[in-house]
């Protein structure tokens, strides 16, 4: 993990490499597309993530993020969890 | 764009897709375990089926309405049922921990929420934790489900050719993930292997009592979560500013029959998609991306520059969501004061595909048959 890498970032790999069953993701750059041709997740693969996101980091990104925006990429979406997370104590 | 709208009726009203039994002392009249099948003794002598809630299963089943086992028992338990009610069910979980667990379990093979299936145990505290660990689910002692064939959660208003299917269907299901998990390939690769055909057409007047059930029983691959009548479905065929588009799915497992559909309203310079519906039998097959991308592709062929598709915002819907953006459809911004007049009612936005752009790419693997022209009306 380098000094630019937060918490979210690391925690948001290790839940794909869970759901994909692919250590890879891991190590994925933040740059990679959640969808398709990167992670290579289908829309039910985008939901459970987006499930797992809400009940870990409390952030309901399909309630908010209407574009679905947040999941172009990895990094992406842990920019959208960290600033929709920052103002709260 | 009120005229464009389906009209609603029927209510929102759960529908119970799928019946969970316990075994012993519900569709036995007995207890496996102690009887000589139980025993592993050879010959029948286990303890005889449940008349009365047999009747139910099979009446309920020919309603289109699944069934599976949670109970605590071995394995060989489900099939001593099966021999014994003569159903195949779609779904068993027999061993010793929570019947809540056994319970998510088949939920997740069946791709179930859980306020779509009922679970029926005589153990007034089997009950209890179902009914505290899923408060979804309807928790039902065997003597109420006794008369629950009256009860009109376990009756659909249409039973149509694909719900009579739906237990094969899901049979042919398990024999397509089974095949799935033991497929070396990529899974573009075992789609393709499957000759996973989509086929997209025009609907006729036979197709509309399966669309009604289509708008009652999906969630997360419909746009408008508003159930539409038989009858506003046959005015919308009839309609010159209309055109009503079924999609089937078949592949080397099973026909699928009629998965998906949605009624387009074409004007001269846009189509608006008020609906758009498919089946979660479809899910993961790419059916929901062959119809998006038929969808802009057929609509630029008649000059169209855009399609437009109301969504409600609601958490079961995301995965069509996710479906529309990863086709390139756009929520426009909301007018300003838009929302006024919905205040506690859900949020629909208006997610917009321009046709200047590249259209989406069909998935490899999907055979779309379709030589279906939209007219302009």
């Amino acid at each position: 993990m380098t000094k630019d890498e937060s918490a979210v970032l690391v925690r948001l790999r290790s839940m794909l490499a869970d759901l994909t069953h692919d250590d890879a993701a891991r190590t994925a750059p933040p740059e990679t597309p959640l969808l398709r041709d990167g992670i290579g997740l289908d829309s039910i693969g985008g939901t459970m993530l987006l499930t797992e996101v809400e009940r870990v980091f409390g952030v309901d990104v399909a309630g908010t993020d209407l574009n679905l925006d947040s999941l172009a990429s990895i990094g992406a979406l842990a920019d959208y969890i960290e600033a929709a997370t920052a103002g709260r104590a | 764009m009120a005229t464009a709208e389906p009209g609603a009726a029927d209510g929102p009203g759960t529908v119970i897709k799928c019946v969970i039994w316990d075994i012993d002392n519900t569709l036995l009249d007995g207890v496996y375990l102690e009887s000589a099948a139980g025993a592993g003794e050879p010959g029948p002598a286990g303890p005889p089926p449940s008349a009365g809630l047999t009747a139910v299963l099979a009446e309920l089943a020919g309603r289109g309405i699944l069934h599976a086992l949670a109970s605590r028992n071995p394995p060989a338990a489900a099939g001593y049922v099966q021999r014994v009610t003569g159903h195949r069910f779609a779904a068993a979980e027999c061993g010793w921990d929570a019947k809540s667990q056994a319970i998510r379990r088949i939920l997740a093979t069946l791709d179930l929420p859980a306020d779509a299936v009922a679970f029926v145990d005589d153990d007034a505290l089997e009950r209890a934790e179902v009914a505290f660990a899923l408060p979804g689910v309807t928790v039902l002692a065997p003597e109420e489900m006794a008369g629950a064939a009256d009860w009109p959660q376990f009756s659909p208003a249409v039973v149509t050719d694909e719900a009579r299917r739906r237990g094969e269907l899901y049979l042919a299901r398990q024999r397509r993930q089974e095949e799935a998990s033991a497929f070396g390939g990529s899974r573009a690769d075992f789609l393709r292997w499957c000759q996973t055909r989509v086929t997209i057409g025009p609907a006729g007047p036979d197709d509309l009592p399966r669309l009604h059930e289509l708008s009652v029983r999906t969630h997360q691959f419909n746009s408008s979560g508003v159930p539409v009548t038989q009858a506003e479905f046959d005015r919308l065929l009839g309609s010159a500013g209309h055109r009503l588009v079924t999609v089937r799915l078949a592949d080397r497992f099973g026909d699928d029959g009629l998965v998906g559909g949605c009624v387009l309203a074409v004007g001269p310079g846009g189509w608006d998609v008020p609906l758009l519906m498919m089946s979660c039998r479809a899910m993961g097959r790419g059916v929901i991306d062959a119809l998006l991308a038929w969808l802009c592709g057929a609509a630029r062929a008649v000059g169209a520059d855009r399609v437009t598709l109301p969504c409600v915002i609601n958490p079961r819907n995301v995965p069509l969501r996710i479906a529309l953006t990863g086709a390139g459809f756009r929520v426009e911004e909301p007018a300003a004061g838009a929302d006024s007049g919905t205040a506690g009612r859900e949020r629909i936005a208006r997610y917009t595909r321009p046709l200047d752009l590249p259209l989406p790419d069909l998935p490899d693997w999907v055979v779309t048959r379709s030589d279906w022209a939209v007219t302009r009306p």
